[in-house]
């Protein structure tokens, strides 16, 4: 398997704290990598060093299957990247804005027509970026990481801070260009639902650990939706429930249902009526990112 | 690449009104003597017989103060360009090296004061035809007196430039700015060794070269210092 950024046991320790602890990514060509983590989880801290912007304290980081730390420069030609808040020189104009980029990797003039018309800001491409908006400085700042047709793209939380049409506009955006240019998408975030729909494969790090990385089919498998009942005599209830064939778990004195067909939800709290138990609520329960976290690193302490 | 790194700079510069100041600093210093010499020539001239050479005299008094006090500013200028929104970061993660982007930077500000420095030079001679002391021009003076502050003032260059670009806080550069121009301005107190001494051309042994020499010694060596500090810092 070809990688397109793998790395080793990739560590950085900002005085005593290990803000990155071990990471292993593994991205493959063609790949759309969701990379999902809580606020301060090390996300950024990671992909600064996959940029060289920070030195590891310990690892290795191989893009294209090149060394970084030798390589840099011939590897950061095809990266075009996007890192936190988009950087840009305010008293400038879009254009002037691309320009000082454009200068320094040595694509032609064309090039700026083009991306921003891929990214829609042609019609304010003489306007000092100043006067932009929070969604079309994000867009600038995408327009300047496709500058140089990258072969891998990283993007940093490029929907942060953006209304949902941004949101909806950039998400389509980044999912046309795999195909349309076999680029190779790091975007980082810390919403699973943003994630969920661009991503192909997910990395999720926490406390600066990656506890899963595999296909976002298997992360569904963690995201999946319960139907949760709260009632009297929960340890009876639930034995009933199992007595009888069903699916059901007990978690923190609520009995969990994974089947959530109408069907099924109807037969189990008839089967439970039936027995004389009080059900004093049945309601629908979605893990939320935060709970998926604590799965997996419950599962992690414990496997 | 340096070539296009330079270009990108002077890019980013557009609109900033630091080409404004660059002119500004030796018209200042004219302007002043200007003043000067209009309000009160006869009494000057009847100060020393050699007209020009205190005339040149009255000028190098202030061209130190103008060459510190605008490398205080316009070290935190270029360095607020890429501060102000942490433009470090798409900078550095750009195919370049971090030596050559602190290179330019160097560069593009030595760039400035040496010409500063030249029309400093024009400006001396004009006002001082002007003055019309029907005394030999003493060219070499004349030179001396323009170019030889600046390049004393390497070494004050290559330290501001290096805490304008590692220091987040630009009130730190903006700090050490103003003590060197508090320096700069008691020149004649301070101890050879301070480096706001040199561009005065002032020392001990009378000798303006002594300090043109030292700048370049001296300025070199904090360059290469700051040059490898910021390549070995983590752009946040």
């Amino acid at each position: 398997m070809e990688y397109i950024i793998q790395t080793k046991n990739l560590s950085k320790k900002f005085g005593k704290e290990l803000a990155v602890n071990g990471v292993d990514i593994r991205i493959a060509k063609g790949e759309i990598y969701g990379f999902l983590g809580p606020n301060g989880a090390g996300k950024s801290t990671t992909i600064r060093m996959l940029l060289g912007l920070m030195k590891p304290t310990s690892g290795k980081v191989a893009i294209f299957g090149k060394d970084l730390k030798s390589e840099r420069i011939n590897i950061l030609k095809k990266v075009g990247s996007l890192v936190e808040n988009p950087s840009y020189y305010p008293h400038l104009t879009a254009k002037e804005n691309l320009e000082a980029i454009r200068k320094i990797v040595g694509v032609p003039k064309t090039r700026i027509d083009e991306v921003l018309k891929t990214v829609r800001l042609q019609d304010a491409a003489n306007k000092k970026v100043k006067g932009f908006s929070l969604g079309m400085k994000q867009r600038l700042g995408i327009a300047t990481a496709l500058l140089n047709k990258p072969e891998l793209l990283i993007l940093d939380e490029p929907t942060n801070g953006l209304d949902p049409s941004g949101i909806i506009e950039i998400r389509e955006l980044i999912k046309s260009l795999p195909e349309k240019y076999g680029m190779t998408i790091l975007i980082s975030s810390h919403l699973l639902s943003e994630i969920d729909q661009i991503a192909t494969t997910v990395g999720i790090i926490t406390k600066g650990k990656m506890i899963f990385q595999d296909s976002i089919e298997e992360m569904r498998m963690f995201a999946r939706q319960y139907i949760k009942l709260k009632v009297s005599q929960h340890e009876h209830a639930w034995r009933t429930l199992l007595a009888s064939g069903m699916k059901a778990e007990l978690e923190d004195g609520h009995i969990l249902l994974s089947d959530q067909t109408d069907q099924h939800v109807a037969e189990a709290v008839q089967l439970l009526v039936q027995q004389g138990i009080s059900i004093y609520r049945v309601e629908e329960d979605k893990k939320s990112l935060e709970d998926i976290f604590l799965q997996m690193t419950k599962e992690e302490l414990a496997g | 690449m340096m070539m296009r790194l330079l270009k990108v700079d002077m890019l980013k510069m557009k609109r900033k009104g630091m080409w404004f100041l660059t002119i500004l600093g030796p018209v200042g210093v004219i302007a002043l003597q200007m003043v000067n010499y209009g309000v009160r020539k006869e009494y000057l001239l009847q100060q020393n017989s050699d007209y020009w050479g205190y005339y040149l005299k009255n000028i190098s008094a202030f061209t130190p103060l103008a060459i510190v006090l605008g490398i205080a500013i316009l070290t935190s200028f270029i360095a607020s360009i890429e501060n102000e929104t942490n433009a470090w970061k798409q900078l550095v993660a750009l195919p370049i090296s971090k030596m050559s982007v602190y290179l330019s930077k160097f560069t593009v500000l030595s760039i400035m004061f040496f010409l500063s420095s030249c029309l400093l030079m024009v400006f001396t001679l004009g006002f001082g035809l002007f003055l019309d002391f029907n005394q030999e021009i003493p060219f070499l003076e004349v030179f001396q007196y323009s170019f030889f502050p600046f390049f004393a003032a390497l070494p004050v260059l290559a330290l501001q430039l290096w805490v304008a670009t590692v220091s987040k806080n630009q009130g730190i550069s903006i700090t050490v700015g103003v003590v060197g121009v508090i320096f700069a301005y008691s020149a004649f107190t301070l101890p050879d060794w301070m480096i706001w001494k040199w561009p005065s051309l002032m020392n001990e042994w009378d000798d303006p070269t002594i300090n043109v020499w030292l700048g370049l010694g001296v300025g070199s060596m904090l360059y290469i210092i700051g040059m490898f500090d910021f390549k070995r810092r983590d752009v946040r």
